[in-house]
């Protein structure tokens, strides 16, 4: 069972404009901000930006991936819903920033919902780029019984 | 685009304005596994939604916070966001539509930041809410 304390290996990502613009159209975001150098930096930012759930990205194409973060937590698969996702912001994010995640287990505990067993763990990951902390993530995951 | 919102202009209770989504699809969910690569299949693959005891797929929560995400950098330019925390609240599936709503619930001078706190709800159309969050935003001062 997923301990507090649990630390993830560290990944590493380039932050790349094609990937955002995908991102904010899955999304349907249609801010320009994020696709547009001349709007971006009409709007005060240097270049396009990432939008705020952005880091989500980073968690999945870099990090391990869902079976493998299951099998790191002793988690079904099957039974897991994500519950909370807090993230606090430091800078912001551009194009060909390189980014290092580190994230460890800070919270497990249980209880009794009105479906049955929950057990939620909660996950906080710092978001480096070179010693400057640009995000903070805390993801809490709930797993049904 | 957000435009610059100032500190002194914006009141306890102020609303933010709605932002009505498109309609949830599963080719959104398709489009949104891929560019997050959150391939949980619960979200793609009936077969194992219904294995899941989930009755078909779901929406990622992430694509319902990031719906939130919009309306907020409507509203407050994306630089001005200092915290954004949601508590998912309800599942989404494809057909349903989703609106993003939120209010001004505090001010307050911090750390030099003028910090306006505000809730955000996204709900269908039925009302039902799916997602329950806050974020705080550092808005320039008039000064």
């Amino acid at each position: 069972m997923a301990k507090v304390g649990y630390e993830f290996a560290p990944h590493s990502f380039t932050i790349e404009r094609g990937k955002i613009k995908e991102f904010v159209q899955a999304v349907g975001e249609d801010n320009p901000v994020y696709t547009d150098p001349q709007a971006a930096k009409a709007a005060g930012y240097r270049d396009v930006i990432a939008p705020p759930t952005y880091l989500t990205v980073m968690d999945n194409w870099s990090g391990p991936d869902f079976e493998s973060r299951c099998r790191e937590l002793e988690i079904d698969p099957l039974k897991v819903l994500h519950a909370e996702q807090a993230y606090e912001y430091r800078s912001d994010i551009y194009p060909g920033d390189e980014l290092t995640a580190t994230a460890k287990v800070t919270e497990v505990f249980e209880k009794e919902g009105k479906t049955g067993h929950l057990l939620f763990i909660t996950t906080e990951k710092s978001f480096k780029r070179r010693n400057e902390t640009v995000a903070i993530c805390r993801t809490t995951t709930v797993v049904r019984n | 685009m957000a435009t610059e919102r100032y500190f002194e202009d914006v009141r306890v209770g102020d609303p933010m304005p709605e932002l009505v989504k498109g309609q949830v699809t599963e080719v959104q969910l398709v489009k949104y596994a891929g560019a997050s690569g959150d391939f949980n299949p619960i979200h793609t693959v009936h077969q194992v939604a219904e294995k899941a005891g989930l009755g078909g797929v779901i929406a990622h929560g992430m694509l319902i916070m990031g719906f939130v995400a919009q309306g907020i950098t409507r509203w407050v330019p994306n630089r001005c966001l200092r915290t954004f925390k949601v508590r998912f609240a309800g599942i989404t599936r494809p057909g349903e539509v989703i609106s993003v709503s939120g209010r001004v619930t505090g001010k307050r001078h911090e750390d030099g930041q003028n910090l306006v706190s505000c809730e955000v709800t996204a709900r269908n159309q039925k009302g039902e809410t799916k997602i329950a969050g806050e974020f705080e935003a550092a808005l320039p001062s008039r000064g």
